[in-house]
């Protein structure tokens, strides 16, 4: 294997040497990594250690190396690998299959028996039948890797583990004695000690996950834009701090994601091959659980808590405590998508910001804000194979005249465009000003990540545009032959749309589109009449509300009419992701639907069959005494 | 419930078993209690069922959840099923209708006092049902689109029209470079749990065998071209659940269904392929698909292989004329 090697495979020697190194990459803090490096080398070059750092951490406890697989496992797990795995993990494991490039997070290289979600101590291989099979039968959410179960059978799995374990990894063996150990994290033990969620246990979390710095990496409200931009794993690919708001993102949720387990796992041992260091050796059990709680506690439910830059107060740890998992949808393993998006009607103004108590009222208890799902746009070039926004938030109110709506959604980085670009804001092909699509599988210098050509350099080098988001809605929708509608994107001949367009430079606009290759047209009557109440990059989270009026030119315009069904769909463009023009993330069509009042004949109605049945049940009890008399008489 | 799993394709026959396994359960219960002389009565045990039926197992139990109107149909047909139950003889049906005879007559304090609270609350369960079902609601409107549309007699991809009756897939051929789709179909993988390749050590059932050729060796490349296109939304195991197949809608095929591409023939999805969602007639949708159409991404060749590696990873035969 002529290979990139990770770098921690180069330092590994006697036992404690790997301990030591472990003990590097916990503590390691922006500006101490030199002179800690230096002293550890200076440890492992004297071969002096301190007693400390060979005891177990706690919460874990020495395992024992398996066995070799049998060589027919190994055997028929060949026959699953090269049905099902090598596409994307490559013909020698090295995560370089056909499919590899164009996949963000990329497949896993197998040949450095670097894996990222265990029960094993920082560092350590992990637990074949445990581990791995979870990661095989649960998928890794987050990334293209899919969950086998129901796919392949328990045995399927297990004989292409031993395929994999003792074939694709090449630096590592689990049968190595000499360098290899297994300190095994007893996660099921320690789970039926655990610090049960309290307002209590998730303030302290809040307290501790800033004493520890995890928020340098995952951002002050956790949503991952910390550092963001700029982290890479141990193979020089990009990889970016998790989302907290996203717990069924997590590569670790194992389909179950808001069980609080997985994060102090994932918080114990640490993710190998990546930044994430384990926080085994320097936090106690019991503020494990503390941050797992709290990290639990961000993740999206039906009320949108303001965590207030992380500052949680008593108050703001009851409310979170108190706010209900969303509902998650078993065949995605994401939270529930509903196409209706529903507006409810404001008395007077509208709410201009996200404060504004109106949107967080009783109405919207039994349905609250709508997810709205987001994939890469892939039907035309040049396509977005990486899609680094998945969903945003919609809530919509309207009054006697306007109707707003207000979007959220988490993106790491705060993307507004500098350099002056070549094309203007309502063209659409950009291929002629170089905008492309990622090559297929196969760079000549996937072997090289340093290289400027290469992929791992490519994916934290784009040019920088403005993120964005649009939606678009048809003109005169009232008078669609029903189910027509216009194409999803920008609509198509015959049948135009009306996109409103922000972007992050502080622009709102006005188009008709006509069609996915078709420029936009710039409509300044009525971008007049489009409001930007707000648009305000923070915490890891775009805030853009915007108004329009129900009723502007019908001609031109979609023309909003109460209780009925309005085709509406999502754009979405991530600056720092390199999107822009057509490489974006789409929506597939929703409704918006602004709810009529409730009629007053409704408790009329109700009234008249309460009565009926009233009657109605006289005359069954009549009935029944008379012919109780009848049968007494005769 | 995610500690029993339905698996994909064998959900009938699970649902089927799981109630008969349930019925017979129920069945035993009511036996061993009216053995030990506490036996239930038929209008409780009739209620019971019919409760576990309709308003448990197919509520929770099935996922995806089926629609409401359908829950009716089960539910009369169960209850039709339940009223037969407990009417065989006279003597059933007067046990069965014993207890609402009692509380109509209400002759003593427990039957009497049931009476009351039934006829207050009946009314005011109406007058509430009713008030909801007058709130507007706003459900998803349904729309119904034809999933495998009729087909034209032509289509043109890339400068040359193409007969759909007559253009033959030109990789379904053996090692020697001779068309043969008795060869190619023998060398799909094996239809049985899993769907995994026949022999991993074959040159010719290994598409990753470095002397694989012809048949094999090409869908090893239309692997190659699924999986840097169409897995994102088709899916990894080709069963329509890729990265982004929710986030669309219609949602993505789903090939490992028999009613997709086993159903078809091979030139109608190259049909499909090339023209993708926006080549639809009218009664597929064509405005909500995001399918691409490949002709703009792939070349003919590449459609074919393609094509073919869809129906060799799923062990499928296309269609044929004979």
């Amino acid at each position: 294997m002529n290979k990139m090697q990770p770098t921690n495979t180069e330092y590994l020697g006697t036992t404690r040497e790997l301990m030591n190194r472990q003990q590097l990459t916990h503590q390691r803090r922006p500006g101490m990594t030199a002179s800690l490096l230096a002293v550890g080398v200076l440890l492992v070059g004297l071969g002096v250690s301190s007693p400390a750092l060979a005891q177990e951490a706690e919460g874990f406890v020495t395992g024992t190396l398996p066995a070799p697989a049998p060589a027919e496992q190994v055997e028929a797990g060949k026959r699953v690998y090269f049905t099902k795995c090598v596409w994307c993990h490559g013909v020698n494991g090295s995560g370089d299959g056909p499919g590899a490039d164009r996949l963000w997070p990329r497949p896993r290289n197998f040949n450095a028996g670097t894996f990222k979600i265990r029960h094993t101590a920082s560092g350590e291989l992990p637990l074949i039948d445990v581990d791995l099979l979870q990661t095989v039968t649960h998928g890794l959410p987050g990334s293209a890797m899919p969950s086998w179960e129901g796919i392949l059978n328990e045995q399927q799995r297990k004989d292409v583990l031993a395929f994999v374990t003792t074939e694709l990894v090449q630096d590592r063996s689990w049968q190595d004695e000499e360098f290899e150990e297994l300190h095994i994290l007893e996660l099921e033990k320690l789970s039926g000690a655990a610090v049960p969620p309290s307002a209590e246990s998730i303030k302290r979390g809040s307290e501790l996950v800033v004493e520890n710095k995890c928020i340098e990496c995952h951002g002050l409200e956790g949503r991952g834009d910390g550092n963001a931009f700029n982290l890479k794993d141990d193979w020089g690919f990009s990889i970016q701090p998790a989302d907290w708001h996203k717990c069924w993102n997590f590569r670790g949720s194992r389909q179950d994601a808001y069980n609080v387990k997985n994060i102090f796992r994932t918080f114990s041992t640490g993710i190998n091959g990546t930044p994430m260091p384990s926080f085994a050796d320097n936090t106690s059990i019991e503020d494990r659980w503390h941050i797992a709680n709290y990290v639990q506690s961000l993740c999206e439910r039906d009320k949108d808590v303001d965590i207030a830059g992380g500052q949680v107060t008593d108050e703001i740890a009851a409310e979170l405590l108190a706010a209900k998992p969303r509902g998650i949808d078993p065949l995605t393993d994401k939270p529930k998508v509903n196409f209706v998006i529903p507006s409810k009607f404001a008395e007077g103004e509208l709410p201009k910001d996200e404060h504004d108590p109106r949107w967080y009222d009783e109405r919207w208890e039994k349905e609250g804000r709508r997810i709205v799902a987001i994939g890469g746009q892939i039907t035309h070039k040049p396509r977005n194979f990486v899609n680094r926004i998945d969903d945003i938030w919609v809530q919509s109110m309207y009054n006697e005249t306007h109707v707003t709506m207000m979007f959220r959604w988490d993106d790491r980085t705060k993307s507004i465009q500098e350099d002056e670009v070549d094309w203007d804001p309502y063209e659409v092909n950009l291929a002629d000003y170089g905008i492309v699509e990622q090559e297929p599988g196969g760079s000549q210098f996937d072997d090289d990540t340093t290289h400027p050509d290469s992929i791992a350099a490519k994916q934290t080098s784009y040019q920088v545009f403005n993120d964005g988001l649009a939606f678009q809605m048809p003109i005169k929708f009232q008078e669609l032959p029903a189910p027509r509608k216009p194409r999803y994107f920008w609509g198509d001949e015959g049948f135009p749309v009306d996109i409103a367009k922000w972007t992050a430079d502080g622009n709102l606009m006005a188009y008709e589109g006509t069609g996915w290759d078709q420029d936009l047209e710039d409509r300044d009557d009525f971008t007049e009449q489009l409001t930007l109440d707000k648009a305000e990059w923070k915490d890891g989270r775009w805030t853009v509300i915007i108004s329009r009026p129900l009723k502007a030119d019908y001609e031109a315009d979609t023309y909003i009419e109460l209780g009925k069904y309005i085709p509406i769909n999502f754009f979405v463009w991530d600056g720092h992701n390199g999107d822009v023009g057509r490489k974006m993330g789409v929506s597939a069509f929703y409704y918006l639907v602004l709810e009529p009042p409730i009629p007053s004949e409704a408790k009329w109605y109700a009234g008249l069959a309460a009565v009926g049945l009233v009657i109605v049940e006289g005359w069954i009890l009549t009935r029944r005494s008379n012919r109780r008399k009848e049968q007494g008489a005769s | 419930m995610t500690w029993l799993k339905l698996v994909e394709g064998y959900m009938p026959m699970q649902m089927i078993t799981e109630l008969a396994v349930c019925i017979l359960f129920f069945s035993i219960c009511n036996y061993l209690l009216k053995k030990a002389g506490i036996g239930v009565p038929k209008f409780w045990a009739g209620i019971l069922v019919w409760c576990f039926v309709n308003l448990f197992y197919l509520k929770y139990r099935i996922y995806p959840p089926i629609p409401f109107s359908v829950r009716a149909i089960y539910g009369t047909v169960s209850a039709c099923g339940i009223f037969m139950w407990v009417s065989g003889s006279q003597e059933e049906w007067l046990e069965f209708k014993r207890p609402i005879i009692n509380v109509l007559d209400g002759n003593n304090f427990f039957t009497k006092s049931i009476r009351t609270v039934l006829l207050l609350l009946l009314p005011i369960g109406l007058g509430a049902f009713a008030y909801n079902s007058l709130l507007p609601s706003f459900e998803e409107p349904i729309e119904l689109r034809t999933v495998h549309p009729a087909p034209p007699a032509t289509t043109k991809v890339h400068g040359k029209t193409y007969v759909l009756q007559t253009a033959q897939q030109p990789y379904r051929i053996d090692t020697d470079g001779k068309y043969d789709p008795a060869y190619s179909n023998a060398h799909i993988v094996d239809q049985s749990m899993g769907r995994l390749m026949k022999d991993v050590n074959s040159a010719e059932d290994n598409p990753w065998d470095p002397n694989a050729k012809g048949y094999i060796k090409h869908v090893r490349e239309g692997g190659e071209i699924f999986f840097q296109n169409c897995h994102f939304c088709h899916g990894d195991n080709l069963n329509g659940r890729g990265l982004w197949a929710f986030a669309f809608n219609p949602i993505p095929a789903n090939f490992t269904d028999a009613g997709t591409i086993a159903q078809l023939q091979e030139t109608f999805v190259f049909w499909r392929v090339a023209k993708g969602g926006i080549g639809l007639p009218g009664e597929g949708f064509p405005w909500a698909s995001v399918m691409p159409p490949w002709e703009q991404h792939l070349t003919v060749d590449e459609i074919w292989k393609v094509i073919m590696f869809e129906y060799w990873h799923t062990g499928y035969y296309p269609r044929t004329w004979d």
